[in-house]
């Protein structure tokens, strides 16, 4: 079984203007000075290497206290270590200002800042700031005991996530890992959330809104519904997601 | 130690203030000593409910600005014994309710009560968790239609997250599911979703099923709570959810629709004359 994954827009059509949400690691700048910020940078890189190869990310200016930054050197800096900055949030109007006139717009946040992400209490890994060692996908695992509910987001950053109970309609569990729920998928699950390919998605009873893998998503529309109400086994192949009933 | 119970929802208008009036009288029938707090502020419904709304002179907001006692804002109950109310104002505007304040009237209150009824306005926005916070055990009241159901596993999400106990890591709060208006005939018909359905979503323990009842507007508009009408479907429900709620072991009710009468019933049944 397949589903269209990203379904094309019919040939008549040159494009398409929608608004999305990305999620997009934030390198949240501690340093103004970008011969202080790019060597720790490299340093961080040797220890996992390719892990933030060609990624696009957002630089943070809060912590600043408004001090200037060469946004050139800065850009041209992380380039050359393969990390793609794509635009800046937060700071002052001014630091905004000087990253703007070196070609990094401001971005604004969709929803609610990372701190007020709402988890269940007892689970007690916070989502690791970026900022930390970034670690290889699937090095940890997040185990949640109970039912993730609406409105609930968990996000099990740089590693796999184990859900015990139920993913309910309205709720959101991401891992960069593999994703595991052994009861069932009402709500969205997303795998491979850093762009891992490899990332798999195992539901003890799939009934999902959407299910996306390293990006390629696919909703409930387009899902066959021989999956549904099954135990079943999401992977990508190429660009497609392919469902797998298991047992 | 009173017992500091939410009754929340998430969603509006699905039957909160019906239910903390009617299990508020129902426990103090029982013999606890019971209050019950109106938390929507400037909304002001649960003393038009309970009626006691020609005998309220101040109001929570009163007492949390220092401008009453407690003891002069709280209204004592005529019928029964044991139950006083503490209205919310009508005037004032929401913010006027602060967590500090709230944890003073809840500590006083906790010497001479055995229950506080909490009873919290729709959302999960600053009134509804300033509700919520401070609960030993949550009554969450849902209608068996799929918005409901979704606003209140938020507000189960929300009290395993925001109350003080979650903040606190001390034992969760006690969860309880109220359906309320529920329809059998409706469910049957597939219009309502069934009680087996909401129970596999929300996931918690069932106090009471109460029925969808004429007897629930008669009972607001006169000012008595619906639990007191004890020929009414509604009202038997409640007692039967507060005495489940006190450990009693009883039957659910009122889950199925009335059977219609069938031809025989319908040709000899004494009906209408021709
Ligand atoms: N079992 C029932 N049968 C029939 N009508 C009911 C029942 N329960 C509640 N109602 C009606 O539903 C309406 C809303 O009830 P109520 O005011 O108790 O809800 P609420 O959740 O407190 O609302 P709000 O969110 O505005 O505070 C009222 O008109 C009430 O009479
Ligand atoms: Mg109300």
């Amino acid at each position: 079984m397949t589903a269209d994954a990203r379904p094309a827009a019919p040939p008549s059509e040159a494009f398409r203007l929608r608004a999305s949400n990305y999620s997009l690691l934030t390198l949240r700048l501690l340093s103004a000075r970008p011969e202080e910020v790019l060597p720790a940078l490299g340093d961080q890189f040797r220890r996992a290497p390719g892990f933030l190869r060609f990624a696009p990310i957002a630089i943070g200016l809060d912590d600043l206290d408004g001090q200037e930054v060469d946004f050139a050197a800065l850009v041209s800096g992380l380039r050359k270590l393969e990390i793609l900055p794509i635009g800046v949030v937060g700071g002052p109007q001014t630091l905004r200002a000087a990253a703007a006139g070196a070609g990094l717009p401001t971005l604004r946040s969709a929803g609610q800042k990372e701190t007020e992400i709402e988890a269940p209490a007892p689970v007690a890994a916070p989502p690791a700031a970026p900022e930390e060692a970034p670690r290889p996908a699937a090095a940890r695992t997040l185990l949640v005991e109970q039912n993730v509910r609406a409105g609930q987001r968990i996000y099990a950053q740089g590693a796999d996530l184990i859900v015990m109970g139920t993913v309910n309609a309205g709720a959101e569990v991401l891992a960069d890992g593999h994703i595991h729920i052994y009861g069932t998928l009402r709500g969205r699950a997303v795998a491979g959330a850093n762009e891992d390919p490899e990332a798999r998605i195992f539901v003890q009873n799939f009934d999902p809104e959407l299910v996306a893998i390293a990006g390629f998503y696919a909703v409930r529309e387009g899902l066959q519904n021989a999956s549904i109400g099954r135990t079943v086994a999401v992977r990508l192949e190429g660009e497609q997601l392919r469902f797998e009933p298991l047992g | 130690m009173a017992q500091v119970i939410v009754v929340t929802s998430g969603k509006g208008g699905v039957g909160k203030t019906t239910s903390s009036a009617a299990i508020a009288t129902g426990l103090a029938q029982r013999g606890k000593k019971t209050v019950v707090i109106d938390f929507d502020v400037g909304l002001r419904n649960l003393d038009l409910i309970m009626g006691v709304e020609r005998r309220v002179v101040f109001d929570i907001v009163n007492v949390i600005q220092g401008e009453a006692k407690l003891q002069q804002a709280l209204v004592k109950d005529k019928r029964v014994d044991g139950l006083a109310i503490l209205p919310a104002s009508q005037t004032r505007d929401k913010d006027a309710l602060t967590r500090e304040g709230v944890a003073t009237i809840i500590e006083e209150l906790s010497k001479d009560f055995d229950y506080i009824l909490c009873d919290s306005p729709a959302g999960i926005e600053k009134g509804a968790l300033l509700a919520l916070y401070f609960a030993d055990q949550a009554i969450v009241v849902t209608n068996p239609e799929v918005s409901s159901v979704r606003d209140s596993d938020r507000i189960l999400g929300v009290l395993q997250s925001k109350s003080k106990r979650a903040e606190e890591k001390k034992e969760p709060v006690k969860q309880h599911l109220l359906l309320t208006r529920y329809d059998p005939a409706r469910v049957e018909r597939g219009e309502m979703l069934k009680l087996d359905d909401v129970l596999e979503i929300l996931a918690i323990p069932l106090l009471g099923v109460i029925p969808e009842s004429e007897s629930v507007l008669k009972a607001s508009n006169s000012g008595n709570p619906v639990i007191m009408d004890s020929d009414s479907t509604a009202g038997q429900a409640y007692s039967d959810a507060v005495g489940r709620f006190l450990g009693d072991d009883r039957p659910h009710r009122f889950l199925e629709a009335p059977k219609k009468p069938g031809l025989f019933g319908r040709l000899f049944g004494g009906g209408r004359a021709a």
